[in-house]
């Protein structure tokens, strides 16, 4: 059996010195203030990008990844002996997913059926910890379809939260969604917004105020996962790390957490999403 | 005779607004119930009928589109039902008017979920029936109608014995105020022989003192409105009997001659009970006049032929009628006239202004309807999406002050019916808002307790799949929108939206009209009180200080959420001081500030719990 490697692309948000720990390949995004042309997670990390975005007028723009740079790392890797799986951010919002199939297209045939491409249709975390868990078992040996069926499985029963200070940016990059409907709204209102089975923003409630918005994400989750025990729960901020303490805080009242993780919100989907969000990831026991 | 009952109302509009039970300065029973009137007036100059039964039909289309504030609605159901009863006619004799009122008792007490005694409902209805006793002792109308107006005066007198928050408050209902001083202009009018009704007028005494029983205390609004708002979940209207929806009437010419039987009404009413109710009989001896809303309509007519030849038969399906009231909204929406057809003459229409204040003293009503404002563009600012794009929901909220209406807008509200100063849009308002939604489920937001049961004469009128909302302010109705979601069911949303009106802290805050004292709180007329939902809970001298007071009430944990909407009376620096109150005292709340733009309430405050 040939080893698994696994591939995503920058917009996972794990943390590099995990990424690094698990050999999992990044494949960058570009970010691009005007002129100015930056590789995400390589050349501009989080705190560079909010910096800049804070002075910067107008909306930074990203770049998927082109088929070649997918190409060739599925070919670096096969040439290693290894067999692919590569994930990536839902192609709701980005072409990332189309630009990886196509780059294993360019494959001769015989590699191509060494490598699995894998529409995430969710974001940031959510997926990145998808490809932590599926490189953790392919250390410990799992094979392409046992790797494949705990990726499904774990996807399937993540809950997923998150909360934007605005949906400005949602809206600017069109990728709002079904949670359109509450653009505009001149209120302070907080929609609490989810990623739905085929990968798209749609807002699960809205209510005012981020404390409100906090308390509601915590009801929603304790419906979710009734007996409390959960395996990871993950919080994802663009370095606010005050909101993500607070939110890890509350779900400590509540939960019995194996294990918290804290992960920033890289520069493709903070441009996306706006410097304000924080969002939550929860895993039920027994999965990992 | 009605053009004068209108001009007395409109007169005295102030005073009956003065009844109102609580002080603020939006308590305007009178204004609503005289620009109720006055469409109905407004209607019947613009189709001018020489039949007495024609110009009742017009008269009661008029007060049903024209008609506000809950105390209006029961007054356009009184006429609505009156007018049925003299269809046909052309002279109104004593029993038939004797009649007539009767049936507009039974009509308006029907439109009430749940009747309250003391209102202008006892009013109407112990006149009617002494109108139907004296119409046996004496034939000249004007005595009899005198008679009726005495009555009115009289029960009016005694509704602080039936209801006990007139009593508290020291006032009697001011709705059947409102009616009595109608009756009274009947009344004077046809003493003076049917003589121009402005001349007539000119004699009423300008300011009598309005009756007053003791020291003032708690309530809102007339009796009625305290009642709808107290039942406002539970109130509604059944204006169109979906059991009986044949409406008949004819008359049975008497078989003339000495050999004549007596009609045995007693008997003819009771066959009639059978598959059937808004059922009138008026024996004139050589014609009987039948007026039944039945199942059944063949089993009415071979009931009344052995007793003579029927003639003038009308059987009207009521539930065309609805639709025909529908089509004539959406015409005026489009511009009137546009669809040729018998029902739909271009005649012009009654005004129906969006301010309801400003009413002519002593210079009577306007000569005619004015067209400009028949449609009323600048309330109604619409999209008219095509019928093949309907959405699943619409939503209508009435709101007042140029920012609130913005808010609600970015909120998802598809009207906003822009209400005068006291927030009360009449029926037809609320219909054309309705009417104008390409939606196949619309929410109403009323957010004012005098304007739900318009809203729901509206919600009938349109005949379209509506929800009315029991929101009584406009940070209520915005508290239900949050809890608004496009993709759940009609069902849902409305048990939603209930459950965050119940759990929204609404706070007003305004100024007194008047000395009055409330739950042992004096209050002295200038001074700002704050008002919690349903209560007051402060009094102060100071702006800033009843805005502390009311919002310490509203505070339990200090980390709500706290939104204050400024009125176009609020002083920057008085909302900074405020904020900046909050800020200090309640470090953990949200405060986020919006400039409203209401008028006479200088502040709104909608609190958020956790």
């Amino acid at each position: 059996m040939r080893p698994i490697a696994l591939v995503t692309d920058s917009t996972a948000d794990i943390p590099t010195d995990v990424r690094e720990a698990l050999g999992i390949e990044m494949v960058p995004l570009g970010v691009h203030f005007g002129e100015e042309a930056y590789l995400d997670n390589v050349d501009l990390t989080p705190e560079q990008f909010y910096a800049k975005l804070a002075s910067f007028d107008g909306l930074p723009k990203t770049s998927q990844p082109s088929p070649a740079q997918y190409c060739e790392v599925y070919k670096r890797l096969t040439d290693e002996g290894k067999d692919v799986i590569s994930l990536h951010l839902s192609s709701a919002f980005s072409g990332t997913y189309q630009s990886a199939l196509t780059g294993k297209s360019m494959l001769e045939d015989e590699r191509e059926d060494a490598v699995t491409v894998l529409d995430s249709k969710t974001a940031s975390y959510g997926y990145g910890m998808l490809a932590v868990a599926a490189a953790e078992l392919a250390r410990r040996g799992g094979s392409r379809e046992e790797i494949l069926e705990r990726i499904a499985k774990l996807k399937a029963e993540t809950k997923l939260y998150f909360l934007v200070d605005t949906l400005d940016y949602l809206h600017k990059g069109g990728r709002i969604g079904k949670a359109a409907a509450l653009f505009g709204s001149l209120l302070n209102i907080k929609p609490i917004l989810t990623i739905d089975a085929e990968g798209y923003v749609t807002a699960t409630d809205k209510v005012r105020g981020q404390k409100r918005a906090f308390a509601r994400i915590v009801e929603l989750l304790q419906t979710a996962f009734p007996n409390g025990e959960v395996d990871l729960a993950a919080v994802v901020t663009p370095g606010r790390t005050e909101m993500a303490e607070e939110l890890i805080g509350l779900l400590r009242d509540k939960f019995a957490v194996r294990k918290f993780t804290r992960s920033a919100i890289g520069p493709v989907i903070g441009t996306h999403a706006g410097p304000g969000t924080v969002g939550i990831f929860m895993t039920p026991a027994g999965l990992m | 005779m009605v053009l004068a009952g209108a001009e007395a109302l409109s007169q005295r509009a102030e005073l009956v607004n003065e009844l109102n039970v609580f002080p603020v300065p939006d308590g305007d029973t009178g204004t609503n119930m005289a620009m109720t009137m006055k469409a109905g007036a407004a209607e019947l100059r613009a189709k001018p009928a020489d039949e007495v039964g024609r110009a009742a039909e017009t008269l009661a289309k008029g007060l049903l589109m024209g008609a506000r504030g809950n105390s209006g609605v029961i007054l356009s159901q009184l006429f609505r039902g009156f007018s049925r009863a003299v269809a046909g006619q052309r002279e109104l004799s004593v029993p038939l008017f004797a009649a007539a009122l009767q049936h507009g008792v039974d009509t308006a007490y029907k439109s009430v979920a749940k009747p309250v005694e003391g209102t202008i409902l006892t009013v109407a209805r112990e006149a009617a029936r002494h109108g139907t006793a004296a119409a046996s002792k004496t034939a000249d109308i004007a005595e009899w109608m005198d008679e009726v107006y005495r009555k009115a005066s009289e029960t009016l007198a005694r509704t602080p014995d039936m209801l006990p928050v007139l009593k508290q408050v020291g006032v009697v209902d001011s709705g059947g105020q409102g009616l009595v001083y109608l009756y009274e202009g009947f009344a004077r009018f046809l003493l003076a022989g049917g003589r121009d009704e402005r001349e007539t007028a000119g004699r009423l005494d300008r300011r009598p003192e309005p009756l007053r029983v003791g020291p003032a205390s708690a309530g809102r609004g007339s009796a009625v409105e305290t009642a709808i708002s107290v039942h406002g979940a539970q109130a509604g209207l059944a204006t169109e009997s979906i059991a009986y929806p044949y409406d008949m009437e004819f008359f049975i010419r008497r078989p003339a001659g000495p050999g004549r039987k007596p009609f045995p009404e007693a008997a003819f009413r009771r066959a009639l009970e059978k598959d059937g109710d808004s059922i009138i009989v008026v024996d004139d001896g050589d014609i009987v006049k039948v007026h039944v809303h039945s199942r059944r309509p063949g089993d009415v007519l071979n009931a009344a032929l052995p007793h003579g030849e029927l003639t003038e038969l009308s059987i009207l399906n009521m539930k065309d009628q609805h639709r025909e009231l529908l089509a004539e909204a959406a015409d005026r929406r489009r511009g009137a006239g546009t669809l040729p057809g018998p029902k739909r003459e271009a005649a012009p229409r009654p005004p129906c202004e969006a301010e309801p204040l400003g009413l002519e003293a002593a210079g009577g009503l306007p000569a005619a309807a004015e067209p400009a404002l028949l449609a009323g563009p600048d309330r109604l600012e619409t999209p008219h999406p095509a019928a093949d794009e309907m959405a699943p929901y619409g939503i209508v909220a009435v709101s007042v002050g140029a920012g609130n209406e913005e808010l609600f807008r970015s909120l998802g509200v598809d009207a906003v019916i822009s209400a005068g100063a006291s927030m009360n849009p009449c029926t037809e308002d609320l219909v054309q808002a309705v009417s104008s939604l390409a939606a196949e489920h619309v929410f109403l937001l009323p957010n004012h307790p005098n304007v739900f049961m318009a809203a729901k004469q509206a919600a009938e009128l349109t005949g379209r799949s509506v929800t009315v909302l029991p929101s009584t302010s406009v940070p209520q109705g915005m508290a239900a929108l949050l809890a608004f979601r496009e993709d759940d069911s009609v069902k849902a949303n409305e048990d939603r939206m209930r459950a965050a009106i119940d759990k929204a802290l609404a706070g007003q805050l305004t100024k007194a009209v008047r000395d009055t004292n409330v739950d042992g709180v004096d209050i002295r007329s200038g001074q700002y009180i704050g008002i919690l939902n349903k209560t007051i809970v402060a009094a102060e001298d100071g702006v800033v200080e009843a805005g502390r007071a009311l919002l310490s009430r509203m505070l339990a944990e200090g980390d709500e959420a706290v939104m204050i909407l400024t009125g176009e009376e609020a002083d920057p620096a008085c909302t900074e001081a405020l904020v900046g109150w909050l800020g200090e005292r309640y470090p953990r709340a949200e405060v986020e500030v919006h400039a409203g733009g209401q008028p006479l309430y200088p502040y709104w405050f909608m609190v958020e719990t956790l």
